[in-house]
């Protein structure tokens, strides 16, 4: 009985262990095109594009903040929502936008909002001031927090 | 089980921070050369298997080394271990253990292949190391059997918590210089009365590291558990219900790209041909890839990559399997266990001489039964993201075994499994489908071919039809009752077996001769464990035959099975207390019927009586009464979802679950033809828990679905006169 059921349970396991065939690679692979690479009909288009890397960057991050603009706005002159209107915030002081009732614990904080006090405060405002009235909206995905705080940059007077 | 518990080896360290770092772990200096290799992890040997640490901020951790699949795991591991410690559960954190052979639980390798052995001391290291040996070789770092709570939890969790607040004490008592027995430990506080003196486990976390290592941590007896036993909130369901909690499928991996696979639709077959002349216009297509045995289009997206597959036409080669249908599938099993006859097959037990037993029989029942194959149908499809590079591999999914999947990704790539790094996510529902690693493999070849970032996601289609299917079975039964009504003979022979072993067996019955068989029969497709595995067939066959015999008796099924169950007074109060709640014997309304059934599995007993409603054109279960006995219930609102979630996935596989075959091929493939049960087809379900034996835990997973099917097929014929002998009851008409 205990060999039956040694050998049993041994097979359940091997076969989950070894389950996988020796892997061969493809028998046909048709490449289409690269990664990255746009369709033949459009390379042109992308090609004579200089400044294509940043505006991909700003692409991404004006797509991303369409989750911060739930509460923010980004345009000059908008009003505030449930968060302070963000046009011009890189460089300026925080709880200085005017009309906008913060949080004591943003006032006291002294911070000055460079590109890498908003990386740290996206990242988890509540951990890098705690007691803000920013209960949503952190970006733990890297890449994503930098498109969002260049597009955020970019929002200013030239 | 608990002299195990007690001798589990511990080795301990400092981590970086000062932390304490416990775990259970072969012990050094083992004997058997050959493992040193497996057990050394580099400069510090003692930092084996960590499974709790205490930070400098009183957090206690629990490293978890099992997956979350939605049926709380992490929560009862966390408890087992905080309570052994007296940490304050608000303060317990909970990590996943990471896919390392570090974590693979011998405790588990040996309750599966050893359950009964009993060693003495002086050999334990050697057993303790071939088992470890074993358990590596097989991937077990495993998640099913029904195995975290009783052979985890119970052998190293508790064992774990229960050394560090000894070396926590020890810490303490060294410092200030009193008995080790005047000091107490409540919510990650060390105190002693008498000075007044009350610190934090943190503040004795680094010298608890110096101290000896007990070699004997003692346990709790349950008069003293505190956190065991409660309805502890699940660790896991704020960020379900919040959305933030990251599954396999939702692998974010910069640069990644998009594939969708389909198999060739016979198991074996390969792809001969592919024309993909519209595939290589459509809109994102990067690659369209003949791998052989399936089609991979990868896409700057995942639907332009279902599109363009959709339009691709293969061509497969022949195999045999292809003649194969359903109905010649269940002929070759009558074959088989025609020509085993009355003795062939192979013998899985037997007692007394069922021969004569049943010649002398002043009754003699006979029947056969048959289940079809089941899918397993998780809410998220396979998925799988890898990335493989510069001879690295970098996986991102959710599998029950973490072990295999990064040993398959590794064979598939052709590196070393140290090149190989596994990110587990939570699961999208498991079931025994993610305990295989046909999905990993797939999309490291794929990725293996692209050298970027792709992840792989399966249609609904391709999950259905390319599972690991339950396998479908056929069961015959004799048995023989004498003049009193009494069962004395029970010759059982069926396909297939998988595991466990003991599914077939009644061992808890008693009936003096009993010989039960069966006979193994080649077939095409893919075999995998399905939620109770063997025992979701051997259920219903033996209770659906129990129950029969009870009719041929002239015996209502509760009576008969109370006289089989004399003996066993556990299994005994678990079938009285289901037949209570439910109060059996009391009149029901017409075309309504009660049936029980008794399945224990896993290491835990539990009946079920349902109740169904036969008056409308199929039949309507209304309630089903649970009472359940795993020996010891540590979260009792998880283990009584668990007991509710088997019967949700027993009944829909009971009212509809059937994969047919045609041609060889599946012939399901979504949810029209492969229904799950409705909201409004629910059952009203009660559960009464029972702690039999604190020393032998069962398992929640799997234990509460084998009783459903035949609850359910013992009530319509209670009801209607009607014997339900096939699986699944869609195919029968009740008009």
């Amino acid at each position: 009985m205990t060999t039956a059921r040694t050998l049993a349970c041994l097979s359940v396991f091997l076969l989950a262990a070894c389950g996988a065939d020796p892997a061969p690679g493809p028998v046909e692979q048709i490449i289409v095109r690269e990664p990255g690479a746009a369709p033949a009909v459009a390379v042109a288009a992308a090609e004579t594009n200089a400044d294509a890397p940043a505006s991909a960057l700003l692409a991404d991050g004006k797509a991303a903040f369409a989750n911060c603009s739930a509460c923010h706005s980004l345009e000059q002159g908008a009003p505030n929502g449930a968060g302070p209107n963000l046009f011009g915030i890189v460089g300026a002081a925080a709880a200085a936008v005017p009309g906008f009732a913060y949080s004591d614990a943003l006032k006291a904080s002294g911070i000055t909002w460079t590109a890498a006090e908003l990386d740290s405060f996206i990242t988890n405002p509540a951990a890098k001031v705690p007691g803000t009235t920013m209960v949503a909206g952190a970006i733990a995905d890297s890449a994503k927090r930098q498109a969002v705080i260049a597009y955020i940059e970019s929002a200013t007077v030239n | 089980m608990g002299k195990w518990s007690r001798r589990a080896f511990i080795g301990a360290g400092v981590a970086a921070g000062g932390a304490l770092v416990v775990g259970v772990a072969v012990r050094q200096g083992n004997p058997v050369d050959k493992l040193g290799p497996l057990l050394t992890t580099g400069e510090n040997e003692q930092l084996l298997n960590a499974w709790v640490k205490v930070d400098t901020d009183n957090i206690v951790t629990a490293v978890i080394p099992h997956v979350e699949m939605g049926q709380g795991v992490y929560t009862a591991l966390a408890q087992m271990l905080a309570d052994e410690m007296d940490a304050d559960w608000n303060k317990v954190q909970i990590l996943e253990a990471p896919a390392d052979k570090q974590y693979v639980s011998d405790s588990i390798g040996r309750d599966f292949l050893f359950p009964d052995l009993e060693v003495p001391a002086l050999f334990e290291p050697t057993v303790a190391g071939g088992i470890l040996e074993l358990a590596q070789a097989m991937g077990l770092q495993f998640t099913g059997g029904s195995y975290s709570v009783r052979a985890t939890g119970q052998r190293a969790m508790r064992t774990a918590g229960a050394a560090a607040r000894e070396m926590l004490v020890a810490a303490a008592a060294s410092e200030w210089q009193v008995p080790t027995s005047e000091i107490t430990t409540a919510d990650s506080m060390i105190s002693h009365a008498k000075s007044g003196k009350s610190e934090p486990f943190a503040k004795f976390a680094r010298a608890a590291a110096e101290q000896s290592l007990p070699a004997k941590p003692k346990l709790k007896s349950p008069e003293n558990y505190r956190i065991m036993g409660q309805s502890k909130a699940r660790h896991d369901i704020p960020a379900k219900v919040d959305g933030s909690a990251v599954f396999g499928i939702d692998a974010d991996v910069p640069g990644m790209k998009y594939a969708a696979v389909k198999a060739a639709p016979v198991v074996g077959a390969t792809v001969e041909s592919m024309d993909a002349t519209t595939a290589k216009t459509m809109p994102g297509v990067l690659q369209i890839l003949n791998m052989g045995d399936f089609v991979a289009v990868v896409a700057d997206g995942y639907w332009q990559a279902q599109q363009a597959l959709n339009t691709i036409e293969a061509r497969y080669s022949k195999t045999e399997g292809d003649s194969l249908d359903h109905d010649a599938i269940f002929a070759r099993y009558a074959t088989y266990l025609d020509e085993a006859g009355e003795d062939g097959g192979d013998m899985q037990t037997e007692a007394g001489d069922v021969a004569k037993s049943f010649a002398g029989a002043a009754t003699k029942v006979e029947a056969e039964y048959k289940v079809p194959f089941l899918a397993h149908a998780t809410m998220e499809p396979m998925n799988c993201t890898a990335w493989v590079r510069d001879g690295k591999c970098d996986l991102w999914s959710g599998h029950q075994a973490p072990v295999n999947a990064r040993q398959a990704a590794a064979d598939a790539a052709g590196l070393a499994f140290e090149d190989v790094t596994y990110h587990n996510a939570y699961l999208g529902g498991g079931f025994g489908r993610r305990s295989t690693s046909d999905y990993i493999t797939m999309a490291t070849r794929i990725a293996s071919a692209t050298g970027y970032p792709v992840k792989m996601i399966w249609s609904r289609e391709e999950d259905t039809a390319q599972d690991h299917y339950r396998p479908s079975a056929t069961s015959r039964f004799r048995g023989g009752l004498d003049k009193d009504g009494k069962a004395v003979s029970w010759d059982n022979i069926h396909t297939h077996l998988f595991d466990p072993a003991d599914a077939p067996t009644i061992p808890y019955y008693n009936i003096a001769s009993h010989k039960i068989r069966k006979v193994d029969v080649p077939m095409h497709l893919r075999f995998g464990p399905w939620r109770s595995v063997d025992h979701s067939q051997h259920g219903f066959f033996i209770e659906s035959f129990v129950d029969e015999m009870a009719h041929a008796a002239g015996k209502d099924g509760y009576a008969f099975r109370r006289e089989l169950l004399a003996e066993s007074p556990r299994h005994l109060k678990v079938l009285e207390t289901a037949a209570k709640m439910s109060g059996w014997g009391s009149a029901l309304p017409e075309k309504h019927g009660r049936g029980i059934a008794f399945v224990p599995s896993f290491g835990s007993i539990v009946a079920q009586v349902a109740e169904v409603d036969m008056s409308g054109p199929k039949p309507k279960v209304t309630k089903v009464y649970v009472a359940a006995d795993p020996g010891f219930v540590i979260n009792p609102d998880g283990f009584t979802a668990q007991m509710e979630s088997g019967i949700v996935y027993g009944l829909t596989a009971a009212l509809y679950g059937e994969i047919t075959i045609k041609d060889g091929a599946v012939q399901q493939s979504n949810f029209h033809d492969y229904p799950m049960l409705r909201i409004d087809e629910m059952p009203e379900i009660e559960v009464a828990l029972i702690n039999g034996d604190h020393e032998r835990l069962g398992g929640g997973g799997e234990p509460g679905l084998p009783p459903i099917a035949p609850a359910v097929t013992n009530a319509i014929f209670a009801a209607t006169g009607t014997r339900i002998r096939e699986l699944p009851l869609s195919k029968h008409s009740f008009a």
